[in-house]
């Protein structure tokens, strides 16, 4: 049996006349890390949004799990499996417990149980010290690491990170930095959209290079 | 003129709970609360919609809505008061002249005041708002209640002021109340009824209960937004 969690085949995406997407085909197996790299304005945020069904795409079929999905369309349920994390993610102006809950909440799990769930996301991601802070006062590492906590606790089938460390100081980088093979020894799979060379040089994470809308083979 | 004279009766009868008084205020504050609860609801998921859904001569409804703004309430006291004369198309449910003439009313004044601004709150929401709530989960409706809660101090500015237009509104509730005592007769009707007889203490204390309910209105909303008020 394939252990292809997701495939995409022919993924066009036009923006003004421009191709910022031209027929990008991969595969995403269960449990793997990957890291999708390429310059600003590559297509890896589109191609990420894309797969995230934030974005509609001009073109192309989504397969996960096998089930064909032709864009632009998506399954009710794709948002269920699929989790995105913005690069500079938003919190709900509620409280750090009550963003990690929200999907839990979503998704009609008990209370008990996703007051668990929440606890142990919280220890999960370092988050203790900062749990009573109001989430719009806390620094980018943490709100990123608040974000992390919300999506990993929804244990997605795929979770897609938008540049996780960019634009952070160098103790919220290095936070995250650690989190992130934990996630992979979680058997999550993911896809990290980055040019952040510690993240590229992960260790077992695979890689996928865009050009100018291509995936290209990397020397 | 002296105003120490009739600005000392004002306070009398504020003070001694004159019975016409309150009658007179508690009637104006029923009429507004029960308006605002009445048309709130569907004129806010009326301004989600026309900020959110994209079609055809959405543009041109904002536009007639934010228009409505600026319309005289005395113009829209006369259209409902032909509306629900006797000879009117709604005459039959003799309506006219009473309390829920008033409300009607205050609706009609209400709604292009809520739709704006939750229109503008929910269209100056952060769009990482809906996208992350959907991005976790959420329905598409759900998403957008989390977007309403997230822009609720604008909801509640949107509320409040549409309360503050209503409550101290005159052209409309004279045209389809007719200020009778007892029944229709609310603050602002009474001040200038009051005014005209040259009875200015009724007028005065009635215009420091105004004052007070605005002033008490945006101390609460103040306080209710928090941290996410003004700064």
């Amino acid at each position: 049996m394939s252990r292809a969690l997701l495939e995409a085949e022919g993924v066009v995406r036009r923006l003004g006349g421009r191709r910022v997407l031209d027929g990008i085909g991969l595969g995403v197996e269960r449990g793997q890390g990957y890291v999708l790299s390429g310059d600003n304005g590559s297509g890896k945020t589109t191609l990420l949004r894309i797969l995230a069904g934030l974005e509609a795409a001009d073109a192309g079929v989504l397969r996960l799990e096998g089930e064909q999905t032709p864009l632009p369309r998506y399954p009710d349920d794709w948002r269920l499996r699929v989790v995105y994390v913005h690069q500079h993610p938003y919190l709900f102006h509620t409280s750090v417990a009550a963003n990690i809950a929200y999907g839990l909440k979503v998704r009609g799990v008990a209370r008990e149980q996703w007051l668990q769930k929440v606890e142990e996301a919280i220890d999960w991601a370092g988050l203790r010290e900062v749990v009573a802070v109001p989430p719009q006062k806390l620094s980018g590492g943490e709100k990123q690491r608040v974000a992390l906590a919300r999506a990993k606790v929804l244990s997605p089938q795929l979770l897609l990170l938008d540049e996780p460390t960019a634009n952070l100081d160098a103790d919220g980088r290095r936070r995250t930095l650690e989190l992130l093979p934990r996630l992979f020894a979680d058997g999550v799979s993911v896809l990290i959209a980055c040019h952040d060379r510690e993240v590229i040089e992960l260790s077992g994470v695979r890689r996928f290079h865009l050009e100018d809308g291509k995936l290209v083979p990397l020397a | 003129m002296d105003l120490l004279e009739p600005t000392r009766q004002a306070f009398a009868l504020l003070l001694r709970g004159d019975p016409e008084l309150l009658q007179i205020i508690w009637l104006s504050i029923w009429l507004s609360v029960t308006a605002i609860l009445l048309i709130s609801p569907p004129s806010i998921a009326f301004g989600v919609l026309l900020a959110r859904r994209r079609f055809p001569g959405q543009r041109a409804l904002v536009v007639l809505v934010q228009a409505l703004l600026s319309f005289p309430t005395v113009v829209v006291g006369l259209v409902l008061y032909l509306l629900l004369s006797r000879r009117g198309p709604f005459g039959s449910l003799e309506l006219l002249f009473t309390p829920t003439a008033i409300v009607i009313g205050y609706m009609v004044i209400a709604f292009p005041v809520l739709v704006t601004f939750t229109v503008s709150a929910v269209q100056g929401a952060d769009p990482r708002v809906f996208e992350t709530a959907r991005s976790l989960g959420a329905s598409g409706k759900r998403a957008a209640l989390t977007t309403l809660s997230e822009v609720r101090f604008g909801i509640i500015a949107a509320v409040v002021t549409a309360f503050g237009r209503v409550i101290s509104e005159v052209g409309c509730a004279i045209m389809i109340g007719g200020n009778i005592d007892g029944l229709t007769r609310n603050m602002p009707t009474a001040i200038a009824l009051e005014t005209s007889k040259g009875d200015f203490a009724q007028g005065i204390a009635l215009g420091m209960v105004l004052m007070a309910l605005a002033l008490g209105i945006n101390v609460a909303m103040a306080f209710l937004q928090g941290e996410g008020g003004l700064k």
